[in-house]
């Protein structure tokens, strides 16, 4: 712990005289103080490029939490249909596994050009990222319940959709959750890859624009501000798998 | 693995299934691209693909962008694999190194390699270097964080053994720490392979002049669906092709 501080002290202090000895050009990077202050000034000045930290991060993560609310509800029950019944399977797969490699960004020009530049178009890229990953560990889930929990269930006369509900999906559940959080590591990825090639508003845009204007204390402060909400979101969502999850810490 | 709840249904519909549902995308595909007339029917891609693919369009072949892309993501793979490796072993091998250095990369792993680009592109404009460290970034973290997992979950066991039977820290790492750490780092440059291209179409769709990702976004400046989509379905088989080749390789280089 007190080395981990002592090592991220040092990195700081060698970026801040990296920069204020002349070792790297101001103009392409900017100390860690300034990023400091401009973190501080952008939170109430919309300037330069039009709305507050506030703003953008507002704009980004309901744009995020919405595309990806809509992978879970639409991909999780796909993916256990798919591991349940095979007709479902057969179906969705060939699909699925052709449209599987292509990246989201990939989509971004046609979704783009068919959806426009709105806050719908990207909450159907991040839809798209996010949902791979659901189906793919929602499917793997069911597949992996062991027989022999199925055969207790029908000799004990459930039916099939009890056997569903009760046995095959508690069963699946920590392998959905990790489905889960990658879908939302995914989503934040796209979201700002979305915002940095069309988009007006939210954390994407304003690094892309930073790049634009030439300033590094911008760029550098909506890169943290992108990393540290992607950890924060990833850690809630332990928090409430540890939740769900708490019989399968017996095991 | 339990099998598939069985209703009866008869084998053969079953067999038909997968068939049918490319049909019905196919035919679902089709239908929209005759509605709207933004979108290019699949005929018309398939025949645009196979046209590009040999002869030029706007001076360079289709080829030409695959193989720009591809040298971006081979050149960065190369380093990202060296560099990767290297760090993850020093991080499990040295107590010291880890606890000082980790909190540093744990700061800013959770950073997308794509929220770089802004930056890197000022550092390193807009030519080759840019694509290629933009691509380092997203492919050497799954690298690292894997050969760091797999090098401290080595059984101590093994270390011990073999230091008992007089193996020098040299024997050490090339006979016990990276033969034992092997199927993890296996698994990070399979991630990292597939990361790195999607993190080279991305830094080509913001800035570059060749590419399958310069290619897409182009044409998405000038609506040409075609173009765009036939760009898709190269990114795809490109990392499909990518995911292919590991399953084997895997199966080669570590069959334990």
């Amino acid at each position: 712990m007190l080395r981990g501080a002592v090592g991220i002290c040092g990195f700081l202090l060698l970026w801040e005289c990296a920069v204020q000895l002349g070792a790297v050009s101001a103009q392409q990077l900017c100390p860690p103080s300034q990023v400091a202050a401009a973190f501080f000034t952008k939170l109430a000045d919309p300037r330069p490029d039009g709305a507050t930290l506030g703003a953008h991060f507002i704009a980004s993560s309901s744009v995020a939490l919405g595309g990806f609310l809509l992978a879970c509800l639409i991909g999780l029950p796909l993916g256990l249909a798919m591991g349940y019944y095979q007709p479902v399977y057969l179906l969705a797969n060939p699909i699925f596994e052709l449209l599987r490699p292509i990246p989201p960004i990939a989509w971004i020009p046609i979704v783009t050009l068919l959806l426009g530049i709105g806050a719908q178009a990207r909450i159907f890229i991040i839809f798209l990222s996010a949902v791979v990953p659901c189906v793919i560990n929602a499917y793997t889930g069911i597949r992996h319940v062991p027989e022999r929990y199925i055969h207790v269930g029908q000799s004990l006369g459930m039916s099939r959709w009890r056997i569903f509900t009760k046995i095959c999906i508690p069963c699946a559940l920590p392998t959905l959750f990790v489905g889960v959080r990658l879908s939302l590591n995914t989503a934040w990825t796209a979201l700002v890859a979305a915002e940095m090639m069309a988009s007006v508003r939210g954390l994407g845009y304003m690094i892309q624009m930073g790049r634009l204007l030439i300033q590094p204390d911008i760029i550098i402060t909506g890169m943290l501000t992108i990393g540290s909400t992607g950890a924060l979101m990833s850690a809630l969502l332990s928090l409430i798998e540890k939740r769900l999850t708490k019989w399968g810490a017996e095991r | 693995m339990n099998g598939f709840s069985e209703r009866a249904a008869p084998r053969r519909l079953l067999r038909l299934l997968p068939l049918l549902s490319l049909l019905a995308f196919l035919s679902v595909w089709h239908l929209a691209a005759l509605c709207t007339d933004l979108l290019a029917t699949p005929l018309d891609t398939a025949k645009a693909l196979a046209g590009m693919l040999f002869f030029p369009t706007s001076k360079v072949t289709l080829l030409h962008h695959v193989w720009a892309s591809l040298c971006r993501v081979l050149a960065a793979y190369a380093l990202a694999i060296a560099a990767g490796v290297l760090l993850g072993v020093l991080f499990g091998w040295s107590r010291r190194f880890h606890d000082y250095c980790y909190p540093i990369f744990e700061l800013l792993r959770p950073i997308p390699p794509i929220a770089w680009i802004p930056l890197i592109i000022m550092w390193l404009g807009i030519g080759e270097p840019s694509k290629i460290a933009v691509c380092f970034i997203g492919s050497v973290v799954p690298i690292l964080v894997n050969t760091y997992f797999g090098v401290s979950r080595l059984d101590p066991t093994y270390l011990k053994s073999a230091k008992i039977l007089g193996a020098g820290q040299r024997a050490l790492l090339t006979h016990v720490i990276l033969p034992g750490a092997l199927p993890s780092i296996l698994t990070g440059m399979k991630v990292a392979l597939s990361s790195g291209w999607v993190c080279v179409i991305a830094a080509e769709m913001i800035a570059a002049r060749k590419g399958l990702g310069y290619l897409i976004i182009r044409s998405m400046e000038s609506g040409d669906m075609v173009h765009i989509l036939v760009a898709m379905i190269l990114i795809g088989s490109v990392n499909f092709l990518f995911s292919w080749l590991f399953s084997k390789l895997e199966g080669v280089v570590c069959p334990w």
